[in-house]
């Protein structure tokens, strides 16, 4: 379903990302993980078509991303760290705003939007204006628009940051539920319990570059260090580890 | 804000640089010829003409001062209560009256950029006119300081006392109702100062012809002390000026204490009132939801992003309400044009006063681009992701834009052309190509404005003020005026030719068909090339 071969971005002399080949399939959930700045975010902004890469090729459902664009935001979805919503705009109103950018019949958005609000206890905050709502109901809100249209492939950058235990619990099993319905699941985090909880493979990434990937017995094995997913990870990202273990 | 535009030009490649200094040069040696020809023209008209010379300085500063003390109560309101830098001053080791102080300056540097852009050909062309010396120019700098400030002071506090005690509610629709009522006031003393018709005094017969020229010689007033005290010094009265100086100065220091004394007993608790507005529930507005149905014609994603701006615009109380201020102005400048009694004229006259007409609300027109149009990309700000995101092209997004831009912008300026033309009762002729401007105005500077505003996106700043008056802002507001300027002069130049007999009726013709032909084709060229380049720019930018 995604598919990156070399992808590069680089900064001036910098290199965010670099030479990131990656194949996720369809029902899949990959977790990104990496210490701050180490391209995760980047490659993510590079797969929905933000941020332009430097070299290599991506696509999603054999659609390349940068000569397909229009065709490949049909069917994809991203949730950023910080939801950066139209603050002046009211949950419901933002809810249909969605649903006309992406074609979305509004009978269907009207009642896809009483589940979805049922769903994320956003129901009684429908009429206040984004700008009144915490992150966390901004967060929920997010959500609820980026499933309106069943996107194929979702991105998902840092999914639980300002989200309460209930809403945290409802994110996953949602997930996991989407995967199960055949769609890939591309996130990013920081908590590695999550990743631990939910990921079929994970990929580990440091100073641009991927030094491990695969499940939890593969990544024990390419680590060789016997523990949990942490221990595995604060091995491989020491400083000056970035790149030994990308042939691995 | 000033590192940051050093920064924004530093940025900048050294030809672009190059280019805006060229036009910014170009533009203010333009305004002053035209300033020139306009006070050469009334040293051409004997008596009145010296008398209308001699208190024009006052007149302008009057009408500038006014012009910025009411920008000031809604740019004062943005900066220093909707900062958001200001909960972060809050918890630094800084007292109220000094986080207070130091918004009051950058408020009077958001809205005082224009006032000097205007200022120094208008006073070069004054000089020129007058055969005074450059250093004219140096005692409008030390004058107009002091002035801007006081100016902008009386906005601030204004904005603050009310603030503080208004109702509670949307706190800055009352203060638009305030502005409004200052406008209607002085409307009202402008068009009282002008009914004197019996009275033989050449003064008031001059105040026939510019309202607002008896008020402006009142030396109760600040614009007085500024343009007396100018004057002073360009003829050597240095006490006079002197004392004037010092006068200004002491009253723009004791505005700048009230607002440091007005602001340490009332902004916490102003400050308090505007973010605890919060969590209102918003009433459906059934007009958008009957407007929205209205444009069932066009595309989704477009009727989508249209009824976003539309509602965005309604609920964002610093753009309507400027928006608002901008035809209160009209609304005096209107009330003003019913003063000429312009059947009256010698035809020279009324050319004149004709095309002064069309350059005043093609300006207008230029201001009203640069402050709604120019910001309107930026203004997505940090969610502009999600437009970014959607299944439709960034080439789509800038041409809604567009097309937003031009519908509001042909309603007003075509109205307002055809108003103001037809108020003066203008010839047939005349009315056609002020129409024609107007129209091909609306186009260039709505795609000017919005491609320009896509070149410099700024989608970390959400204050429209900062974002107008950046490089790019600047850049779009001399190009819009550029433009005006080069189409609107050729029109001007024949019809004068014309009525000064200086060329024949199958010449002025000829010539007609050529300024059409010229204002088209200047007309695609200014509106095709920056929509152009700021959808290449949006492709390009990494989000």
């Amino acid at each position: 379903m995604i598919h990156l071969q070399n992808l590069t971005k680089r900064f001036g002399d910098f290199y965010a990302v670099r030479d990131l080949s990656l194949e996720i399939p369809a029902g899949e959930i990959f977790c990104f993980l990496g210490p701050n700045g180490a391209g995760k975010t980047t490659t993510l902004k590079m797969l929905t078509g933000l941020v332009t890469p430097s070299s290599g090729t991506m696509s999603i459902a054999g659609l390349d991303v940068r000569s397909n664009s229009v065709a490949v935001k049909k069917i994809i979805g991203y949730i950023p760290d910080t939801p950066f919503l139209y603050e002046r705009l009211t949950p419901a109103e933002f809810f249909r705003f969605t649903g006309d950018l992406y074609n979305v019949p509004r009978q269907h958005v009207d009642q896809e939007m009483e589940e979805a609000f049922a769903m994320f206890d956003l129901a009684q905050h429908r009429h206040v204006l984004i700008n009144d709502l915490s992150h966390g109901m901004r967060q929920r809100l997010a959500y609820c628009c980026t499933f309106l249209h069943s996107p194929q492939a979702l991105f998902i950058d840092e999914p639980l940051v300002g989200l309460d235990p209930h809403s945290i619990r409802m994110i996953k099993n949602l997930l996991i539920e989407k995967a199960k319905a055949g769609t890939a699941v591309f996130l990013t985090t920081h908590i590695l319990a999550l990743a631990e909880d939910i990921a079929h493979r994970i990929g580990i990434i440091s100073a641009g570059r991927l030094v491990a990937i695969g499940t939890m017995a593969q990544l024990t094995k390419q680590s060789g260090v016997d523990g949990n997913l942490e221990e595995i990870f604060l091995s491989l990202t020491r400083p000056g580890q970035a790149g030994s273990a990308a042939s691995a | 804000m000033l590192r940051g535009t050093v920064r924004d030009m530093q940025r900048q490649s050294l030809f672009k640089t190059a280019f805006i200094v060229f036009f910014v040069t170009g533009l203010e040696v333009g305004l002053f010829i035209l300033f020139l020809s306009g006070f050469e023209f009334l040293g051409r008209m004997g008596p009145i003409g010296s008398m209308l010379v001699g208190n024009l300085l006052s007149l302008f500063f009057l009408g500038l001062g006014t012009m910025l003390a009411l920008s000031s109560m809604l740019t004062s309101y943005a900066t220093i209560y909707r900062s958001r830098d200001i909960p972060f001053l809050l918890v630094r080791p800084y007292s109220i009256s000094e986080i207070v102080v130091l918004k009051f300056l950058e408020s009077c540097l958001l809205s005082s950029w224009a006032f000097f852009f205007v200022v120094v050909p208008f006073i070069s062309a004054y000089a020129w006119s007058q055969h005074l010396s450059l250093l004219f120019a140096l005692w409008t700098l030390l004058f107009s300081i002091p002035f801007v400030v006081l100016c902008s002071g009386i906005g601030a506090l204004v904005a603050m006392l009310f603030v503080r005690w208004s109702p509670r509610g949307n706190l800055l629709r009352y203060l638009v109702v305030m502005v409004f009522v200052a406008i209607a006031i002085a409307t009202a003393i402008t068009v009282r100062d002008t009914k004197h018709a019996d009275n033989p005094n050449m003064f008031i017969l001059s105040s026939q012809l510019i309202p607002g020229l008896h008020l402006a010689a009142s030396p109760l007033l600040p614009s007085w002390w500024t343009a007396e005290g100018i004057t002073s010094f360009g003829r050597g009265a240095w006490n006079r000026g002197l004392f004037l100086l010092t006068f200004l100065t002491a009253n723009a220091l004791m505005l700048t204490m009230l607002v440091e004394l007005v602001g340490k007993w009332t902004f916490f608790n102003g400050w308090q009132k505007v973010i605890g507005a919060a969590g209102r529930v918003v009433i459906r507005k059934p007009l958008l939801e009957l407007a929205e149905r209205g444009l069932f014609f066009l595309a989704h994603d477009v009727r989508a992003i249209i009824m976003k701006d539309a509602r965005t615009f309604l609920r964002d109380p610093m753009q309507w309400s400027q928006f608002l201020i901008f035809f209160g102005l009209l609304g005096f400048y209107f009330s003003s044009l019913r003063t000429f009694r312009y059947d009256e004229q010698l035809p020279q006259w009324r050319t004149a006063i004709a095309f002064l007409n069309i350059f005043s609300v093609s300006t207008v027109l230029c201001s009203l681009a640069s402050r709604f149009v120019y910001p309107q990309v930026s203004l997505e700000g940090q969610s502009f992701w999600i437009l970014g995101l959607s299944p439709t092209s960034m080439g789509r997004i800038l041409l809604t834009k567009f097309g937003i831009a031009l519908a509001g912008m042909l309603v007003i300026s075509v109205s307002l052309m055809f108003l103001s033309t037809h108020m003066l009762r203008l010839s047939a002729d005349m009315q056609l190509s002020a129409i024609a401007l107007a129209f091909c105005l609306s186009i260039a500077v709505s795609g000017m404005s919005t491609g320009i505003g896509a070149v410099f996106l700024d989608l970390k700043e959400r204050n429209p003020a900062a974002i107008v008056s950046g490089f790019g802002g600047t850049l779009n507001l001399v190009m819009s005026l550029g433009f005006m300027l080069l189409t609107e002069i050729p029109f001007a130049s024949l019809f004068s030719l014309r009525v000064w007999e200086k060329i024949d009726a199958h010449h002025f013709h000829n010539g007609i068909i050529l300024a059409y032909a010229w204002l088209f084709a200047l007309t695609a060229l200014a509106s095709v090339v920056p929509l152009v380049l700021g959808r290449r720019s949006l492709l390009s930018r990494d989000y």
